[in-house]
């Protein structure tokens, strides 16, 4: 039995890989989130009610369901309606961009609702369109406003993708649990595994901090 | 698909588990309140040094994976401690621990949202610092953090299933077991969803609720 941090020096590249797959799917999570959850705000302030409805069932469901079980149930749920199983990554993906989207999305709906009536009535009286003024007046002044929200997030997100280890998805988290079960090696893996996470994350808290004291909404 | 026997035979295991959830949820909000008070109280109140100390404490949990803090307690921190901990200790000790970073800082944005004026008056009625905090400040400071507080509620109840990981025999594990058994994965994880969310989202609107109907009791 190789001893301490010897080990964790030999499987140094794992770990590495493991972050970074930790780091891209944290990345990646948010590109499509950012765009899910601004779909998702539009159809909650939708003039049909059908719409409204089903966008804020959906954005209910999510976020009063733990993630760890949304993410099992894509991986089971998904084949039984469409026959294909999707490589873990991807059940992974698609677990975490629907989380997110729907925190996102009550995010994005109050930096829109917070935006005063005059602004929309100043736009139309210039002869803007409801859209018009959407993209030009309001999500521009918005998008200031949720900044710190989005940021925090971004950090619990960060820390959430520990959970498609379950899915055996090669994150930071599945990487360390799996050298420990190898090797029996368990005090320094689980050592290294919640250093390398607080390394990454410790920072992240520190610019959220940065950005809600720089981005505070004052009125 | 909608075969329902595998609930049926085993409910009496399943609401066992879900009674292990409820538990294990209401402990970590009890033990996470009490945890969040003391540590931003001290990190108000408390001068330079403690507010970094537990400041550090704090930002730590803020980074970790409530995965990682669950699995370290769990299989860490007995062969740092010397004894062992049952797995439903260990999850209550690491989801307190964990939510409470989080309640800290609801806790001491109340408190520094109480104007400056009420701990004067209350200094200059002759009461003692102590005795400004807990009569005059701390009920202000509770109803306006109510909202945050009915949030990190509905995440102890969720993320009491992450303690499935270090076998709490909560109801995702023990839903895991019975999918073990039957296979009837869709129907059970869709159950669990439902469950799930009768759980969180009626903790999440019965708190708003109650806020609209105390927010003036907070204003000063």
């Amino acid at each position: 039995m190789t001893s301490g941090w010897s080990l964790i020096w030999e499987n140094a590249d794992r770990f590495a890989a493991g972050a970074l797959l930790t780091v891209e799917l944290t990345v990646l999570t948010m590109i499509l989130a950012i765009p899910g959850g601004l779909v998702l705000a539009f159809l909650r302030l939708s003039r049909w009610r059908v719409v409204r409805f089903a966008a804020t069932a959906f954005v209910e469901l999510f976020r009063s369901t733990p993630l760890i079980l949304q993410i099992y149930w894509v991986y089971y749920i998904l084949p039984v309606f469409t026959e294909i199983r999707l490589p873990g990554l991807a059940v992974a993906l698609t677990g975490l961009v629907c989380n997110i989207s729907s925190y996102n999305s009550e995010t994005f709906r109050a930096g829109i609702v917070s935006i005063r009536r005059g602004q929309w009535n100043a736009g139309l009286a210039l002869g803007m369109t409801n859209a018009q003024v959407m993209l030009r007046i309001v999500l521009p002044q918005a998008a200031m406003r949720v900044l710190p929200a989005l940021a925090s997030t971004w950090v619990s997100l960060f820390k959430d993708t520990a959970l498609v280890s379950v899915i055996h998805v090669n994150d930071l988290a599945y990487v360390a649990l799996k050298i420990r079960t190898e090797t029996f090696v368990i005090l320094p893996v689980l050592n290294a595994m919640a250093l390398f996470y607080w390394l990454m994350g410790y920072p992240q808290a520190k610019l959220v901090d940065w950005i809600h004291r720089r981005y505070k909404v004052a009125e | 698909m909608l075969d329902f026997s595998p609930l049926v035979t085993r409910w009496h295991f399943l609401l066992n588990a879900f009674w292990v959830t409820v538990y294990i949820s209401l402990l970590s909000m009890a033990f996470g309140f009490v945890i969040g008070v003391v540590v931003g109280a001290l990190r108000t109140y408390g001068g330079r040094g403690i507010d970094r100390v537990l400041g550090f404490y704090v930002d730590s949990m803020r980074s970790l994976p409530q995965l990682v803090v669950l699995v370290w307690t769990f299989f860490a921190f007995p062969l740092i401690a010397g004894f062992s901990l049952s797995s439903i200790t260990a999850g209550v000790v690491a989801l307190s621990a964990h939510l409470g970073a989080y309640m800290a800082e609801t806790v001491r944005a109340g408190l520094t949202s109480v104007r400056k004026g009420q701990m004067q008056a209350a200094l200059a009625l002759g009461m003692s610092g102590f005795d400004a905090i807990r009569k005059i400040i701390l009920p202000q400071a509770l109803i306006r953090m109510l909202p945050s507080l009915g949030s990190l509620c509905t995440f102890a109840i969720k993320d009491s299933a992450i303690a499935s990981v270090i076998a709490v025999p909560e109801l995702l594990r023990q839903s895991q077991i019975v999918t073990g058994q039957t296979y009837r994965y869709a129907m059970i994880y869709t159950t669990l969803m439902i469950v799930y969310f009768l759980l969180c989202y009626p903790v999440a609107r019965g708190v708003d609720r109650l806020y609209r109907r105390v927010a003036h009791l907070g204003s000063s």
